[in-house]
This record gives structure tokens, C-alpha cells and sequence, in this order.
């Protein structure tokens, strides 16, 4: 059984070193023979068992003559754990892919983004977008979001708290990133400038936020009633006219040539916190920066 | 006089690179500087062929040649023109077997517990139509029933058998089965490749019509082998490999061969391989072959011993017959591929595991689907024994 697994270490090792190729070709021989029903002949299946079974009888000999006797019902484990880690890998690759996430509609966590971080986000051209704290400081601190999309509130305290404790010396920065994924993002986005034009925008961002499941069921209606909520007399003319479609399409054009692919991204002085806990990176850079 | 293996040791450069524990040399010696620098010696001073252009370098290899020849032949107490070159003992093996004529006789006696390249050349001839292969009755113990000698008669061509085994260590009762093979009139083949590294062998006291042996497995480099046989016996041999320097005259009608042992090396020898051999020869003479047997008679039981006092070992073959330091063996419950494997990742013991390119013999032995085999030599010391004794006995707790 540990021929599969082997054929897989081997061959990725033996991109690296062409002293793994045998080794690669005995294991795909032993599979070959396995899949077909007939009996392995390379005697790779042995040689792994017995340096696995050595390596654990200098540690334990206790601990070897365990894995001796249960050596096939181990291997049959560590084989399926293998396969059941590949499917859930390559689904993860799949949805980074299509979606930029490994979660897909989801996000959350995904270990493909670290490598994107460092290799594929880059800082904004411009600072349009919603504006707080001071426009002067040397420090800017941008955030591509989605007011409908979870992760998105669930760094809202977090941006909040930085913008109260540093907006004297932080330039934050809000830019919408219209994700197609996330039901009535863009509508959404559209509704909080227009609630901007009348001076509520903080108010009914807290507002989408708070209610973003009624958001997400009931779009337009929901973005109405908070604008009742609010009193925002010219919300209705405003959303219905499509006033902000231009920057809207820049911040769309904006969050393509950065290379987003999730909400929230973060960029502190143009380096990019993106991924769970991107928030408190991001607080930590501004610390730095301010010498805390 | 004891040898000191330890001092020994020195002399072999692969035993300096690396801290192996070398239990494999029934598949292949080590070797000692002495030969590694004659066999660089041909190849550095001489590295012309021999008998066929007569400028200088030329001679001297001719000299060399012919004088490793007389060298090798006396190790073994035959005189140089009893002497064919052959790559291997399985060439020498399958050169009398294919080349006798079996017009008049066409049996061939021969027993189980013989080596595939004996073995298969027989069968291959039986399988042709040529002769018929009976087999001496094996007891699990690994003695030739001596009744079996019965099948040899006048129907018989030739006996072919082992001097020493390599699955047991053995030894076959060759002065009786020389003396019934020619009571019969059959020529007697003898499988020395075991035999001639471990002990004294004397061709000219043996009796025997043919004795085939090779370098590698007595300190020699690999690629040379010798087939030594009386000169009436070689005689009765067809040709087998021909080629240059195998004829007198030769024209498209008529072809005048030499005669032996020029007739079976045909096409340029390997040179080197015998400059080799003759200086293994000269290293194990130096040593002394009665020196080397004590040895191996100390080793074999200390090894025994040190395989019986593991608990489930098996050891096969007779506990009573005499051996040369080699011993094939199972632990229960471990197959043999991983024992051998085991020792060699946990204490670099070097062991071989299997069937010993001798199936029907380990059938035979008891153990068909292989065991591990220990084979020890002059180099090998006790200590090297007790740390196998330690290995062996952790595997087997397993």
C-alpha cells in the first residue's frame, strides 16, 4: 500500500534529484502491479518497511515490534489519510484557483494565499475611496472590502479601533472590492456612497454591517430601510440613478491590478496583510511604523 | 598459524572506505590492494593483446598472461595447459555441459541443491532433447543420499555437482562420487566456485575431469573465471565460443582448431582479470589456503552459535557436517528480505536474502520462499560475529 504514497514523495523529490528517478519508477511499477491485481516484485514495499521499522527500533524497540505487527494496517491508514489530505489539497488548489480562495465562496483561511501575499499583491496606484483619519500622514493604511462579506465585518472592530487609536497619524483608506461572489456587494458598495454624499457614510457602513444577513436575503429593500433609518433624504434618487458606477468600476480596476483575491486585503505603506488574522498584521506593521 | 583478520583487513581498500560488516561473500569477495593494482597494472604498463601482434608491449602482455595462467593453475595443483579462461564459472559450467558429445550417453547426474548456473545448462540441454537429467536424492539436512549413486551408470556422460555448496556451505562427498562416475566411464564436472576460494583444492588429486571456478569470489576481480580439466576430457569437448585466436588455419571450407585450452578462448581475453586472479592467487597462498580454512572452521562456528542462541532462528542444513563459514537461516516471523534489510539499516551487517540463485535447492533445504544467508571469509573477525549476533537477536523480538 505505502508504494502510492511513495510514488508520489518520489516523484516530486526526484524533480529536485535524479537520484529518486529509480526509486520513482520501482514505486510506479509496484503501483501499476497493485491497481492491476498482481503481487508487487520491486521489493520496494520491504525496503520501506524495514527502514521504517529500524529508524523506530533506535528510538523503541517496544515501539518497533508494534509497528512490526501492525505494520499493513498502518500503512493502509497513513495510505488513505494520503489520499483523503490529496483530495482535500487539490480541492483547495481548485477553488484558489476559480475563486482565490481554497474555501471558495467562503474564504477564511488559505495556505495558497501566504505564497500569494509575497508574491502576487500590489499596493494600490491611487488613494480614491472612502477617507478617515489624517490625509497628511506618512502612514497610509488601505483596506479592499465587502460590506457583505463576513470576513470583511469581522475585521471591522479591528479597523475601528486602529482608526481611533492612530487616525491622527494614519491615512486609512476604504476601497470597495465588488466580489461577484458575494450577494449584493457591489449594490452595497454603490448604497454606502451614496449614503457618503449625505455625510452617514460611517453610520450606514455600521449599519450594512450589523445587518448584513438582511443584506444579503433582501438587497435593495435592506439598503432602503437603513437609508430610512438614517434619514438620508437623496438616497433613493441616488442609488436608482447609478450615480457611482465610475468609481466603482475604478476600484473594480484597481482591486484587479493589485491582484486581490479576497476581502479583507489590507496594505500598510504598500505591504499586503491578507489572509485570517490580516488585521492584526496589519495593526502590528502600524505599530512598527510609529515606532510602539 | 592463526590469521589475524583484524591485520588482514588493511589490505582491503572497500573494508577502509566504509564500516560495513561484509557477510556476503559468497556472492562476491572483497579486494585486496594486491589485485586492484596488478588488474590497474595491465591496464597502466601493458594494455596491448597477447598472442597475436609481436611488437613489445605485446610480448610482455603475452608473458603476463601466459605467466598468470601457469600461476592460477598451480594454485589449484593443475598444470597451465589444463587451464581455459572462461569470464565466469557459469561460462565454464555451460561450456562442458553444451559442448559434450552425448551421441553414446546421454544422461547426466546431477543433484538439486546445485546452483542455477549449473543447473539451467542441464535443463536447458534435457529441455533440447539432448540428454536426460536425473537428480541424487537431498535430505533436508543437505547430505547427498549416497544410495543416489545408484543412478550413475553406463548410460552416463557426465556427473555434474558442487564442491561446496553455496546455500549450506557443504561439502559433497566428491571421492566417492568421482570413483562411482568412473567406474561408470562418466566424466565428473565439478562446481568449484564455493569450493576453491575456502579450502585447499588439488585438481590433480581430486580426480575430477573438469573443475570450474571464478576470481571474484576468491579476492579476484570479476570477469575472469577458469575451467581447468584433463587434457583427454577437454578433448571430448566441442567448440563452443570461437573466434580469433581459437584456430591454426582456417579457410572457407576447412577450419584447423587448436587445441585446448587456446580452443575455448576465443576473441581477446580478459587480460586484466587474469593478471588479477594470478595475484589473488598470490595473495591467498602468501596467507596460506590451511590458514584460511582454520579460519573459516572458527567462523562457521562461531556463527552457527551465534545463530542457534537466537530464539525461532533456523539453520539450515546438517548440524554435525562440517562448512565453511557460511550459514543460510530464518528468524520466526520475520521474512528474510527484512531481516537482511533490517541488519543492514541498524548495524550495516551485509547479508543476502533469498533464494540464492539456487531455488530447488532452498526448496529442497526447507525453505522455498528464501531465508538470509551469512557468508564470512578471511577478512571477517568474532567481534564482527557477536555484533551480528546482537542485530540478529533484536529482529528477531520483533
Amino acid at each position: 500500500m505505502l508504494c502510492f504514497v511513495a510514488l508520489a514523495v518520489f516523484l516530486i523529490l526526484s524533480i529536485f534529484s535524479a537520484k529518486y528517478r529509480p526509486l520513482a519508477r520501482r514505486a510506479l511499477d509496484c503501483v501499476v502491479k497493485k491497481a492491476t491485481l498482481r503481487p508487487c516484485d520491486t521489493g520496494l514495499d520491504e525496503e520501506i518497511k524495514a527502514a521504517s521499522i529500524s529508524g523506530i527500533m533506535k528510538i523503541s524497540p517496544g515501539g518497533a515490534s508494534f509497528l512490526n505487527r501492525h505494520f499493513e494496517a498502518f500503512s493502509l491508514l497513513f495510505t488513505l489519510l494520503f489520499f483523503v489530505s490529496l483530495f482535500f489539497a487539490a480541492q483547495g488548489l481548485y477553488n484558489f484557483i476559480i475563486y482565490g480562495n481554497c474555501n471558495g465562496f467562503e474564504g477564511g483561511f488559505c495556505i495558497y494565499s501566504g505564497v500569494q501575499n509575497e508574491l502576487f499583491l500590489k499596493a494600490p496606484s491611487s488613494l480614491d475611496g472612502v477617507s478617515a483619519g489624517n490625509a497628511s500622514a506618512n502612514i497610509t493604511f488601505i483596506e479592499f472590502g465587502c460590506y457583505t462579506c463576513p470576513y470583511t465585518k469581522a475585521a471591522e472592530a479591528g479597523v475601528k479601533s486602529i482608526i481611533a487609536a492612530y487616525g491622527d497619524r494614519v491615512h486609512y483608506v476604504y476601497k470597495a472590492f465588488p466580489l461577484p461572489s458575494h450577494p449584493y456587494s457591489r449594490e452595497a458598495a454603490h448604497a454606502a456612497f451614496c449614503a457618503n454624499d449625505e455625510g452617514k457614510y460611517w453610520e450606514y457602513r455600521a449599519a450594512l454591517f450589523e445587518n448584513q444577513a438582511d443584506v444579503q436575503a433582501r438587497g435593495p429593500a435592506a439598503f432602503a430601510d437603513i437609508a430610512r433609518s438614517l434619514g438620508l433624504a437623496d438616497f433613493g434618487s441616488c442609488y436608482a440613478s447609478g450615480k457611482h458606477e465610475d468609481l466603482l468600476r475604478k476600484s473594480a480596476d484597481e482591486c484587479t491590478a493589485s491582484g486581490i483575491y479576497g476581502t479583507p486585503t489590507f496594505f500598510v505603506n504598500g505591504k499586503a496583510f491578507a489572509g485570517p488574522g490580516a488585521i492584526n498584521e496589519a495593526e502590528k506593521e502600524i505599530k512598527r511604523l510609529l515606532g510602539e | 598459524m592463526a590469521i589475524d583478520a583484524n591485520r588482514l583487513r588493511a589490505d582491503f581498500p572497500a573494508l577502509q572506505s566504509s564500516n560495513a560488516i561484509y557477510f556476503d561473500s559468497a556472492c562476491t569477495a572483497l579486494k585486496p590492494q594486491a589485485v586492484i593494482g596488478a588488474e590497474m597494472s595491465y591496464y597502466t604498463e601493458l594494455s596491448a593483446c597477447a598472442g597475436r601482434s609481436h611488437h613489445t608491449l605485446a610480448k610482455r602482455t603475452e608473458e603476463a598472461f601466459e605467466a598468470s595462467r601457469e600461476r592460477i593453475a598451480k594454485f589449484v595443483g593443475a598444470k597451465p595447459e589444463q587451464l581455459a579462461f572462461t569470464k565466469n564459472t557459469t561460462e565454464a559450467l555451460n561450456l562442458v555441459v553444451r559442448s559434450l558429445d552425448y551421441s553414446a550417453r546421454r544422461k547426466v547426474v546431477t543433484t538439486p541443491l546445485e546452483h542455477h548456473s549449473l543447473l539451467l545448462p542441464i535443463m536447458e540441454q534435457q529441455r533440447r532433447g539432448v540428454v536426460k537429467a536425473e537428480y541424487m536424492q537431498v535430505g533436508t539436512s543437505g547430505e547427498i543420499d549416497e544410495s543416489s549413486l545408484s543412478l550413475i551408470g553406463p548410460s552416463t556422460a557426465l556427473v555434474a555437482i558442487h564442491h561446496t555448496t553455496n546455500t549450506t556451505g557443504m561439502r559433497a562427498p566428491l571421492e566417492k562420487i568421482v570413483k562411482a562416475a568412473h567406474d561408470a566411464g562418466a566424466l565428473v564436472l565439478i562446481d568449484g566456485a564455493q569450493g576453491v576460494p575456502h579450502s585447499r583444492v588439488d585438481f590433480s588429486r581430486l580426480g575430477a575431469d573438469f573443475l570450474a571456478f571464478s576470481g571474484h569470489k576468491m579476492c579476484g576481480p570479476t570477469g575472469i573465471g577458469c575451467l581447468v580439466g584433463k587434457k583427454e576430457a577437454f578433448e571430448k569437448l566441442d567448440t563452443f565460443i570461437v573466434g580469433g585466436e581459437t584456430v591454426e588455419t582456417v579457410s572457407l571450407g576447412s577450419v584447423r582448431w587448436k587445441s585446448a585450452p587456446k580452443r575455448f578462448e576465443g576473441g581477446i581475453q580478459n587480460y586484466a582479470g587474469a593478471i588479477g586472479l594470478a595475484a589473488a592467487c598470490g595473495y591467498l597462498s602468501k596467507i596460506g589456503m590451511q590458514n584460511i580454512e582454520e579460519h573459516e572452521r572458527r567462523m562457521a562456528r562461531a556463527l552457527l552459535d551465534a545463530i542457534n542462541s537466537i530464539p525461532g532462528s533456523t539453520v539450515y542444513g546438517s548440524k554435525t557436517a562440517p562448512r565453511c563459514a557460511l550459514a543460510s537461516f530464518n528468524l520466526a516471523g520475520v521474512s528474510a528480505h527484512q531481516a537482511a534489510l533490517m541488519a543492514d539499516s541498524l548495524s550495516k551487517i551485509a547479508l543476502r536474502s533469498g533464494v540464492f540463485c539456487a531455488e530447488p535447492g532452498a526448496a529442497a533445504l526447507g525453505f522455498p520462499k528464501g531465508a538470509v544467508r551469512a557468508s564470512l571469509y578471511l577478512y571477517n573477525t568474532e567481534d564482527e560475529v557477536r555484533t551480528f549476533a546482537e542485530t540478529m537477536g533484536k529482529i528477531a523480538k520483533l
